[in-house]
C-alpha cells in the first residue's frame, strides 16, 4: 500500500519467439492468477489461453522464427487481469480469427476458440511495428 | 519432454513424460505415427503429462484419424485432472477412447 492508493502485480517479460520458452511463461502464470484469487481450474485455462495466444505468435505472425521478440505485460486490475502480447512479426489475417465453429475431430484451429471461450474480452491490432493483442478476465468473486 | 514406447502383446504402448506443446508435439506427433504402423493397437499413456496445449490436441486427433483409416485401435489412458480440464476445454473428450488405468486400456476392444 503506497499512500490512498493500492499497488497492484504489474508483470512484464520478454521472450524469443521460440517454443522452448513457452515452459517458462507458463511457470509464470499459473501463480499469478493464483496469487489473484482464481482456482485451480481457472488458473489452468487462463495459462492455456494465454500459451495458446503466445503459440499463435510464433506460429503466423513469426512463421516459426524463433529470433522474434515477444513482449508480455500482465496487470492486475481492480477486478481482474489484463495481458498485453506485442510482436513485430507479420500481421495476421484477422478476418481468419474465430471465422468458423471448429468441429470436434477437426485437428487444427482451437487456440483462438480457446482464447475466447476462456477469456472475457479479446482483441487483435496492427500497431506501427507489429502486433498487439489484448485480453481481459474478471475475477468473479464468490460471497 | 521424455517419450518411449514398449510392447505388451500385440499393443504398442507410448509413455509420454512432461509437457506438450507447441515445441515438443512434434515429436509426439513422429513417434505415435511411427508406433500406429507397428501394431493393431495404440496405447498412450499421459499419467505423466503435466500440461497439454492444442498442439497436442491437433496431434492427437491426426493419429486417431490415421488409425480409423487403417482401421487400428488409438486408445487414451491415465489423464490427469489437469489433462482431462484441457480436453473439455476444447470439446474433444467425447472423440476418444479414454481409460483410467493401463489394465483397462490394454483389455478394451
Amino acid at each position: 500500500m503506497t499512500g490512498s492508493g493500492t499497488r497492484c502485480l504489474h508483470l512484464r517479460l520478454a521472450m524469443p519467439s521460440d517454443p522452448r520458452y513457452l515452459p517458462v511463461v507458463r511457470g509464470a502464470i499459473g501463480p499469478l492468477a493464483a496469487s489473484m484469487g482464481w482456482n485451480e481450474q481457472d488458473c489452468l485455462a487462463i495459462t492455456l489461453a494465454l500459451d495458446e495466444a503466445l503459440a499463435n505468435i510464433i506460429r503466423h505472425d513469426y512463421h516459426n522464427r524463433a529470433d522474434g521478440l515477444i513482449e508480455m505485460e500482465c496487470r492486475e486490475s481492480v477486478d481482474g487481469l489484463e495481458v498485453t502480447l506485442l510482436d513485430q512479426g507479420e500481421a495476421p489475417d484477422r478476418t481468419k480469427i474465430c471465422a468458423r465453429a471448429i468441429a470436434c475431430d477437426q485437428a487444427g484451429g482451437r487456440g483462438t476458440h480457446i482464447i475466447k471461450d476462456v477469456m472475457d474480452t479479446v482483441s487483435y491490432q496492427a500497431t506501427p511495428g507489429g502486433n498487439r493483442f489484448v485480453a481481459t478476465k474478471r475475477l468473479r468473486k464468490t460471497i | 519432454m521424455k517419450i518411449s514406447v514398449r510392447d505388451a502383446g500385440k499393443t504398442k504402448i507410448v509413455d509420454v513424460e512432461g509437457d506438450v506443446d507447441l515445441g515438443t508435439s512434434p515429436d509426439l506427433r513422429r513417434t505415435l505415427f511411427a508406433a500406429l504402423l507397428e501394431a493393431p493397437k495404440l496405447a498412450l499413456n499421459l499419467a505423466a503429462i503435466r500440461y497439454i496445449d492444442s498442439s497436442g490436441i491437433a496431434t492427437l486427433i491426426e493419429v486417431l484419424k490415421d488409425s480409423q483409416r487403417r482401421d487400428k485401435q488409438f486408445v487414451l489412458y491415465g489423464l490427469s485432472p489437469a489433462v482431462q480440464h484441457v480436453f473439455h476445454l476444447t470439446h474433444v473428450i467425447r472423440i476418444f477412447q479414454v481409460f483410467q488405468t493401463e489394465e483397462e486400456a490394454l483389455g478394451s476392444a
